[in-house]
């Protein structure tokens, strides 16, 4: 484990590549949209990290249960890494949201259930992370971990669905009922080019920034083990 | 911001979101990085410390 | 009539009679039992010393005061801000209840005598959710007419009774697993609101948007759909935290 593999550190130059180019794509190639102007290019990379981070936090829940069911603790540091990276993505998505929203509708945030559960599913994850730091035994704390992992994953689609029946959107909107106002615009096909490699990118990322997570997780196991060994 | 014609220019707002996101991104890879290299210390003293000890023991 | 404290040399003897009589009768029959046993004795407790229900009772009283002086409750707003108003009081207060219920648990070291027992985690979980959902439950009760007669709302309709009742019970399912783990960290207390909070957004949104309904007298067709959410949270989360609190409080 000590030496990096070299897949790896393939992955990191395909990284570093489809950012430059997303960036280009999106910066550049995308046309600039009507109603908002550049602003809505800082799109591509919030849907991008919101896709992302999305499917990490589904992954987290699914190892979890995997770690409840093996109590192998190799799952329990695939969960720790998913939810790590997805936190920091999430970050970017709901940052970036509120950006795109200021100059678009005239306010630094909206309430619209999906920058909503992005903000909750932070807490969630910062809430996770507390819990862990309270508890000494590596076997106890990977197996609360997974316990709110798993509740976490469940109620955070429940607070998405939940949000988009029951709140009535705030009109917060200047514009009036076009399909900006929502928050949609009609993509070109060359802004669909910038998006869905968008979104191509960011799982390449993601996959890579979670790669380098678990090696460093390994590295703590190893320590920790260590430290075990010589106070015996 | 006109309302006429011409698309407004919020191309600031751009460029701090995109300057965030890099931003954010690099300080994690970073936090990363430190992290390892602390451990990697942490686990060469931690060799060394048990090299000395088994002399004592043998 | 009070149980004075038994020697020690009795406990043994008749923990074992306890479980020897558990094991030998029908699986389902010694489930409930367990249930029971455990219900029978935080009832007992709490019927001794009163700790939890005062304090979840001032707490409560405390808050709604709190909000008086928050929010401009004139007779206008408060249509409208009630229902938020009684389920914030009772997410605070509930958590007081739990924490307090968990390390109590813990501390008296009843947990283990209760894991040594013979039966299914799970009963413990169970019979703990009941006695935390009776507190808190009771607890409503009371908020209800005292709110009822300061502000001069009637609250006392059945549908939003129902609304109590569900949300409740989704707030207790999930609150006791979380607060079963947070007890069991090094900062403990503070720790619960933070893990639940976020957990239970939807009830808190189903049961605000149905209570407001139940109050304003809005359509079924409005009401409904937040109550099926509460059902559905309740019926899944109960579920799940079944069968996961083994892997909370084995050792």
């Amino acid at each position: 484990m000590e030496t990096k593999p070299l897949a790896l550190t393939i992955l990191d130059i395909v990284s570093i590549l489809v950012l430059v180019i997303a960036t280009y794509l999106a910066l550049v190639f995308a046309p600039t949209e009507l109603v908002m102007g550049d602003v809505q290019r800082v799109f591509y990379f919030h849907i991008g990290t919101a896709w992302t981070a999305l499917i990490g936090f589904m992954l987290a829940a699914l190892f979890s249960v995997t770690y409840l069911i093996t109590k192998n603790l190799r799952w329990d540091r695939l969960e720790v890494a998913a939810i790590e990276v997805s936190m920091v993505f999430f970050f970017i998505t709901i940052v970036l949201g509120s950006i795109w929203a200021r100059p678009a509708w005239n306010t630094w945030w909206t309430w619209d259930p999906r920058l909503t559960t992005a903000a909750v599913t932070e807490l969630i994850y910062a809430a996770y992370f507390m819990l862990r730091q309270g508890i000494d035994d590596p076997e106890r704390r990977a197996r609360f971990g997974a316990v709110y992992a798993l509740i976490g994953g469940l109620s955070a689609p429940i607070t998405f669905f939940a949000i988009r029946f029951f709140r009535t959107i705030h009109p917060v909107v200047i514009g009036g009922g076009n399909a900006a106002a929502q928050g949609g615009f009609n993509m070109t096909a060359d802004m669909r080019v910038a998006f869905f490699f968008g979104l191509f990118a960011f799982t390449i990322i993601f996959i890579d920034l979670f790669w380098h997570r678990v090696r460093l997780g390994e590295l703590q196991n190893k320590v920790e083990q260590l430290k075990l060994q010589s106070s015996i | 911001m006109f309302l006429q014609n011409g698309t407004p220019d919020t191309s600031g707002y751009m460029i701090a979101g995109y300057l965030i996101a890099f931003v954010v991104m690099g300080l994690y890879l970073a936090s990363i990085y430190v992290r390892s290299r602390n451990l990697k210390q942490d686990m060469s003293m931690l060799e060394e410390m048990e090299k000395a000890d088994q002399p004592k023991a043998g | 009539m009070t149980d004075k404290l038994t020697p020690v040399a009795e406990e043994p003897i008749q923990a074992d009679a306890r479980s020897r009589e558990l094991m030998a009768s029908r699986p389902s029959s010694s489930f409930f039992k367990a249930v029971s046993a455990v219900v029978w004795k935080d009832v007992q407790a709490e019927v001794r010393s009163r700790e939890l229900f005062s304090a979840m009772l001032v707490f409560s009283l405390l808050m709604i005061l709190i909000f008086n002086f928050a929010l401009e409750l004139d007779v206008k707003t408060r249509q409208s801000v009630t229902a938020g108003v009684l389920w914030a009081t009772f997410a605070f207060a509930g958590t007081l209840g739990l924490n307090r219920s968990m390390s109590i648990e813990k501390d008296r070291g009843c947990m283990d005598g209760l894991l040594l027992a013979p039966v299914d985690r799970s009963a413990i979980y169970f019979g703990k959710v009941i006695s935390n959902l009776a507190f808190m439950l009771i607890v409503e009760l009371i908020v209800l007419p005292v709110y009822s007669v300061l502000y001069n709302i009637n609250l006392f309709i059945p549908g939003l009774l129902l609304v109590i009742l569900l949300g409740s019970i989704g707030y207790v399912a999930v609150g006791t697993l979380l607060a079963a783990m947070s007890v069991q960290t090094r900062t403990r207390d503070i720790l619960l609101p933070i893990l639940l909070f976020p957990i239970i957004i939807p009830v808190l949104l189903a049961a605000v948007k149905a209570s407001s309904g139940f109050l304003n007298g809005a359509d079924m067709t409005e009401i409904l759909p937040p109550l099926n959410l509460l059902i559905f949270y309740d019926i899944v989360f109960t579920a799940v935290a079944f069968m996961v609190f083994d892997s909370v409080v084995e050792e």
